[in-house]
């Protein structure tokens, strides 16, 4: 059992990548990944997110969604926890640690957003998996998204000193980065088979 | 009302090009890259979410003096996932081929930046008519956009174009734009190739010292020395040349 | 009206509203993606058992097969669902055998994310066309690089032995469990 975990932990964050490999979380991918620092900020946050929203998504899934026939109203009910969940944070950041909040800034809003958050909640759903497994999946989420973008903001703060051509300057050679980035992942395809 | 008409057109266009929500404004990145790897998925893709922001922009709007600030962006999600949902379940029922392809990236519309960016910046401070136009404006060019990458996905990686065989069995197809890195790289080099046009509206101009400037007609716009945008050219043009003196070497002090 | 009970006004009413209209949907649509299924699962057994004009579903020990039946309605093999890990993700598929579960009659791939050009070719006629007339007994066995020399053996697609293995093994391991289930208590 705890194998398994294990491996799904290892699979989520690392062999299927949600940002390398399922093109979740591409907007903060392309935008916050200059600094090393905020990056990583960013990620951890993410991935508290990611793990308390599978929770939560989970419960509701199971104890309302399921149990009352209302599988339409997934959609709805996961972004709203998504978007409470951030406000929380948020509300929850600014009281304990103004300097956390202060050198977050901008990004903690815009988690909500983040296509990653919301699709794990819908993936775990539609793989059904248990509760622990729902857990660990977000969590491996979150770290894998935190990989993704410390990668890349440490190869972005090196491109500062490189010459790249004008007209793929940001957004362009940032994803031509990403997609070499991409080729390296699919290295690991294959390496877990849960 | 000539003014007015013309001014309604331009917030269509707007979204087409000037502010094409892919190219320029790099919303929407998500579905753009996972779901562009065929000509068809790209385009369904595209006409959903058109229609939710269409369906978001007309309920924003005619509400938009109705809803509370404080719970703006609450209320703006709830209105998005609603009409997300509705497409799903359309798709399901009536195209049931092109919903099991784009999978799961149908509900993910919800958290479609393009979408919440325009309720917020557009639909929420504009009236019924223009907002509908953007709506559709820039679901427009995030079809276009989507179309476009999907073309060149699925030539080059499967040899046809909307399902069609294009090429003849002497094409090698390169996988690897089927697969996540090729969409990365698509996206990349498109956006360098559409600014290479964009940017070439400035020349540079080379002064002997340090100073890179961008001149037009032999007026020096800016100094700075980086590619200028439309929009950063434009604002350099309306600002008058203050403190910094013109670049001849006459005038070099240094 | 104060703008705290302003907002819960808003936000209950958005929330009824959003909850009515996709029920409204929900209901609307639902025979249709229900019909939608179907089809496709009738197809899918149609294609693996190619003597069936008709199926009856059979559920035991948690399992579901579907008993294809001829036009004389007498018993015209099994088919079943049968999916597991591969490559990329995971595949699904239909599998036809023949009554006794000794050989396979069919082989449909309904899912897969294997990657395309390689993997991707389990869906093609080549690979799956191996699986006619198949011996499942003892069990289904893939060689690389040579032509099958046993009536339980298959080729395994180039440069994609993963996703043939993956397909091998999820045959294999559905095969038994239903075979279990099918043969307890008879």
């Amino acid at each position: 059992m705890l194998i398994n975990l294990f491996l799904l932990f290892i699979s989520s964050a690392i062999v299927n990548n949600f940002v390398l490999a399922y093109f979740l979380g591409i907007c903060p991918f392309l935008g916050v990944s200059k600094k090393v620092d905020s990056a990583f900020s960013l990620g951890i946050a993410s991935t508290f997110v990611m793990t308390l929203t599978a929770i939560i998504s989970w419960a509701i899934n199971h104890f309302i969604l399921i149990k009352y026939n209302l599988p339409f109203l997934q959609n709805v009910s996961f972004i709203i926890v998504i978007a409470s969940l951030v406000q929380l944070v948020e509300m929850f950041i600014k009281k304990t640690s103004p300097p956390l909040y202060r050198a977050l800034g901008i990004f903690l809003p815009l988690i909500t957003t983040n296509c990653a958050i919301l699709g794990l909640a819908l993936f775990a759903a539609l793989r059904d998996y248990g509760f622990i497994e729902t857990i660990v999946y977000g969590f491996g989420a979150g770290v894998g998204f935190t990989l993704a973008l410390v990668i890349m903001a440490g190869i972005r703060e090196q491109l500062e000193l490189a010459d790249v051509p004008k007209p793929l300057e940001g957004a362009g050679i940032t994803l031509i980065i990403a997609g070499i980035l991409a080729l390296a992942f699919m290295g690991f395809a294959g390496l877990i088979s849960v | 009302m000539e003014k007015k008409k013309q001014n309604l057109f331009s917030i269509f266009t707007n979204g087409l090009w000037n502010e094409s929500p892919t190219f320029k404004m790099l919303l929407g990145m998500c579905p753009a890259l996972a779901v562009s790897n065929s000509a068809t998925n790209g385009m369904a893709m595209g006409l959903a979410t058109t229609f939710v922001l269409i369906a978001s922009a007309f309920l924003i709007s005619t509400n938009r003096k109705l809803i509370p600030s404080e719970v703006r962006i609450a209320a703006y999600i709830v209105i998005i996932a609603t009409f997300v949902t509705i497409a799903d379940y359309f798709l399901k029922a009536f195209f049931p081929v092109q919903s099991k392809t784009l999978g799961p990236f149908v509900p993910l519309i919800v958290v479609n930046c393009v979408i919440l960016g325009r309720a917020e910046s557009f639909s929420s401070k504009n009236k019924l008519i223009p907002s509908l136009l953007d709506a559709l404006g820039m679901g427009l060019g995030f079809t276009l956009a989507l179309t476009a990458i999907g073309i060149i996905r699925e030539i080059l990686g499967a040899g046809s174009i909307f399902d069609v065989k294009l090429l003849g069995d002497w094409f090698e197809p390169w996988i690897i734009m089927l697969l996540p890195a090729g969409a990365f790289l698509t996206l990349g080099i498109m956006i360098g190739i559409i600014n290479t046009f964009s940017m070439k509206k400035a020349t540079v101009g080379v002064d002997f010292g340090d100073n890179i400037g961008y001149m037009e007609k032999d007026k020096i716009i800016s100094t700075e020395s980086k590619f200028l945008t439309s929009e950063e050219i434009k604002a350099a043009r309306e600002k008058k040349p203050k403190a910094k003196k013109p670049l001849t070497k006459e005038n070099k002090t240094d | 009206m104060n703008i705290a009970s302003k907002m819960i006004v808003v936000l209950s009413l958005m929330g009824l509203l959003s909850g009515g209209a996709l029920a409204g949907v929900y209901k609307a649509t639902f025979e249709k993606i229900k019909q939608n299924q179907l089809e496709e699962l009738k197809r899918a057994i149609f294609i693996v058992l190619t003597k069936a004009k008709d199926y009856k579903k059979i559920e035991k020990d948690g399992i579901v097969v579907y008993e294809g039946l001829d036009e004389n309605k007498m018993p015209a093999g099994l088919a079943f669902k049968a999916k597991g890990m591969g490559f990329q993700g995971e595949i699904g598929m239909m599998v036809g055998l023949d009554s006794e579960l000794k050989k396979i009659k069919g082989l449909f791939v309904l899912d897969q994310l294997e990657t395309p050009g390689l993997g991707a070719k389990i869906t093609t006629e080549d690979f799956r066309g191996q699986f006619k007339e198949l011996s499942v007994e003892p069990k289904i066995v893939y060689v690389k690089n040579v032509k099958p020399s046993k009536p339980n053996e298959i080729q395994a697609i180039t440069a994609a032995t993963i996703s043939s293995k993956a397909v091998v093994n999820i045959l294999n391991r559905d095969i038994k469990k239903v075979e279990m289930a099918l043969k307890k208590g008879d």
